[in-house]
């Protein structure tokens, strides 16, 4: 049946919940393409054909046709835009260097892209906030206290706070910390927040 | 070096820098570590946590951390060893140290500048004093030295007056070795007699939380959890009987202090709000959260007293039931669904027939904790239930990770981790009154002479259970009890306690733990400590003293049988 390989692509996203970021399905979109290739050139050939014999039976299944073309575009559309919404919370969650793992499941487009977007945002949070910039990534919940208190999931080695002073993340040691540097590390699940 | 005001000289040293905190696995120290965080998080004092099991553990952490760091606190571990030897800091790293380990390590009292010890100095520490230690070798090298000078000298005078000279210097040197060899016979013996017994002073939760008080910074979660401090020294038979009621007292003054607000028929606090209240409350352990039946089958003093191994102690319980009408059904009924009317008076009908039955101390002074309708904990329940969860063995977890969980319970907001801890607790009460039990009835404790000695085989029933040391202390403890209410030689009475249990199969390490022998008014000095680094020396066995408390060692079961030995000659 036509069209059933496009809304396998929408399930396939569908299935993968929670912001999670699934391989880019290179053969899936190419199949998707190829059967709205056969299905145009069914079309044009039938057209053709009832314009120059005027053979109106011909014309239902035309518009069957149609209507599947639009349905595969439609559902295209909406995977590669699906894909873009999630590339850009990434941005939100990991910062600007997404983990290798989740780099190879993007196509070279939605790298582009995502380059793109990074700077965009750059520009846009240098612009605000006087002459630093304004990182709004950060804090997205209103903070209750500058400092938190974070316990090491796993072993992270060491880690660098602003006044040049090293910490070192062992798993099962509990630090107080300021908020700002362990928001990064609470959101990779390296460490986790203690509330008491 | 002790530290006078406590404030001054640590508190207000610290609270602009970055510290870390090595802290022991035990109560004690996690109530401490618990009071002291608070203070942090009040003054955003950044620091590090970091839980050492023993001294390789707080070795490590301290190579880890050394370049990051310059003040350390030890919370419970490192008065009682020479630390700058052991850890070899650089010369700018100061060590606060908050430890009711004692004797104290002589270096440790007399380094100005490195050490700071956070201990109370009216604690009974006996320490000897610098002059009977130390002592200015430079002296007798220049006398030395002026004697052979004036031997240089003489040469160029006549040689009478070179002969008196030789033998006025010969003699002073001769007098001044003689003075020597006798001041360090003697400074042996003041170190001897110093450290030769090891006990334990007021618990270090108390200490940071007269540190809060002083900063009029305390709470009461902070005072709650020195309350479980104190009361984990006396759970596990740390500190005499005195001392703790002492220290209680010292603990009502403040829970009166923060109980005293404008409360009356108007003004009533919320049930929400947390709650301590001083009780004179019964010694069954774990009882408002068990039925009445198990905790005093499960509690050390009336199952002792009781004898309820053999038949005639169950007999004996039936009757102390009997006396005090209490059904069989209500008993064994978990606590809370007991009927209104019995748990009423609860308290004065257990004391009244518990004196009938010459159990004199049945209660004991304590405190208890209420926050919302159900949450009703005492001290000792809290303890038990922290214990627990530090020594669990259930899961294949590390040492660290059950010390955060412990930690995690002391909380307020954690409480099913406090009633999962509960429920651990008394599956251990459990299997420690049944190898009691066995013990005592297939006679497994065996005199040696000026000690007895028990020994459990690896197949024994939850015998996992007890290759922590605080099981085992408490299991050591209630054996001995029993022991000596069971035997009927009364020389056996008074000898202290050795136990091995199975520590690690494939590596064929036994745990050994020695407790001093049970006695109404014992001081709990355990001399146990140099007794067992001495006869490892001295049979060459391979052990392994790496806990904090020196009377508890790792050795190979191989060795045993000579260790044994050497000890037996050693104390006799």
């Amino acid at each position: 049946m036509f069209c059933e390989k496009s809304v396998e692509l929408i399930r396939e996203l569908h299935r993968m919940g929670d912001g999670q970021l699934p391989a880019f399905n290179e053969d899936g979109i190419r199949q998707v393409l190829e059967e709205m290739k056969a299905l145009y050139e069914q079309n044009q050939t039938d057209v053709n054909e009832a314009k120059t014999e005027g053979k109106s039976e011909l014309i239902p299944s035309i518009k069957f046709r149609h209507s599947c073309l639009l349905r595969n575009q439609r559902c295209i559309a909406a995977y590669l835009y699906d894909r873009l919404l999630r590339i850009r919370a990434l941005r939100w969650e990991y910062g600007s260097v997404l983990p290798t793992t989740i780099r190879f499941h993007m196509c070279a487009e939605e790298m582009e892209w995502f380059n793109q977007y990074k700077k965009s945002l750059a520009t846009y949070m240098r612009s605000i906030g006087g002459e630093e910039g304004l990182d709004i990534t950060q804090d997205m919940k209103p903070p209750k206290s500058l400092y938190i208190e974070v316990r090491c999931l796993k072993d992270h080695g060491e880690f660098e706070i602003d006044d040049g002073t090293v910490i070192l993340l062992k798993k099962n040691s509990q630090h107080f910390l300021p908020r700002w540097k362990c928001e990064q590390l609470i959101r990779q699940g390296v460490l986790e927040h203690v509330i008491s | 070096m002790f530290v006078t005001d406590i404030r001054k000289e640590f508190y207000d040293v610290v609270v602009n820098q970055r510290v870390a905190l090595f802290v022991s696995p035990d109560i004690d120290a996690l109530c401490a570590c618990k009071v002291l965080q608070s203070l942090f998080h009040c003054d955003q004092v950044q620091y590090t946590l970091v839980p050492v099991a023993g001294w390789q553990d707080l070795g490590t952490a301290f190579m880890e951390h050394k370049e990051q760091y310059q003040y350390f606190v030890l919370i419970n571990c490192g008065a009682n060893v020479d630390l700058l030897e052991t850890l070899q800091p650089e010369e700018d790293s100061v060590f606060f140290i908050c430890d009711t380990h004692r004797p104290v390590d002589v270096v440790n009292v007399y380094n100005d500048t490195q050490i700071k010890l956070l201990i109370k100095q009216d604690d009974d520490l006996g320490v000897p004093s610098y002059d009977d230690i130390f002592r200015d070798d430079e002296e007798d090298e220049e006398g030395d030295g002026n004697d052979s000078g004036n031997e240089s000298d003489g040469s160029a005078e006549p040689s009478g007056k070179r002969r008196r000279y030789d033998e006025d210097a010969l003699e002073r040197r001769i007098e001044r070795q003689r003075a020597r060899r006798e001041w360090e016979a003697r400074r042996r013996e003041i170190l001897f007699d110093y450290e030769q017994y090891e006990f334990h002073g007021t618990s270090a939760a108390l200490v940071m939380f007269e540190l809060a008080w002083v900063m009029s910074k305390d709470t009461k979660d902070m005072l709650w959890w020195s309350v479980i401090g104190v009361t984990d020294q006396w759970v596990h038979d740390k500190i005499p009987h005195m001392k703790y009621v002492t220290d209680i007292a010292t603990l009502q003054r403040h829970v009166s202090r923060h109980n005293h607000r404008n409360e009356d028929e108007e003004n009533s606090l919320s049930i929400d709000c947390m709650r301590i209240t001083f009780e004179y409350d019964l010694r069954l352990v774990l009882y408002q959260h068990w039925s009445l039946y198990e905790s005093i089958c499960n509690s050390s003093y009336t199952s002792c007293s009781f004898k309820l191994w053999s038949i005639n102690g169950q007999k004996k319980l039936q009757e102390f039931l009997a006396d005090m009408g209490l059904p069989l059904k209500q008993v064994r009924q978990k606590f809370n669904c007991m009927d209104m009317t019995i748990k009423e008076n609860l308290r004065e009908v257990i004391e009244e027939s518990a004196n009938k039955f010459s159990m004199k101390d049945i209660r004991v002074q304590t405190f208890a904790v209420n926050f919302g309708f159900k949450n009703r904990f005492l001290a000792s329940d809290v303890v038990h239930a922290a214990a627990a969860l530090l020594e669990n063995v259930e899961k294949d977890e590390t040492s660290a990770d059950n010390f955060i969980k412990a930690l995690d319970c002391l909380s307020r907001s954690n409480l099913e981790r406090l009633h999962l801890g509960i429920d651990l607790a008394k599956k251990k009460l459990k299997a420690i009154q049944q190898t009691v039990a066995s013990c005592i009835c297939t006679n497994l404790i065996l005199s040696q002479g000026p000690f007895l000695y028990c020994h459990l085989l690896e197949g024994t029933p939850d015998v996992k259970l007890f290759s922590k040391p605080l099981a085992l202390t408490l299991l050591c403890k209630y054996l001995l009890k029993a022991f000596v209410c069971s035997t009927r030689n009364r020389r056996c009475k008074i000898l202290p306690l050795i136990m091995a249990a199975p520590l690690d199969v494939e590596k064929g390490t036994v745990i050994v733990l020695g407790i001093p022998p049970e006695s109404e008014t014992s001081d709990k000095k355990n001399f146990f400590g140099r007794a067992f680094e001495k006869a490892a020396e001295s049979t060459s066995s391979r052990t392994l003293h790496d806990h904090f408390d020196t009377s508890v060692i790792e050795l190979k079961m191989e060795d045993r049988g000579k260790f044994l030995d050497a000890l037996i000659t050693l104390l006799s």
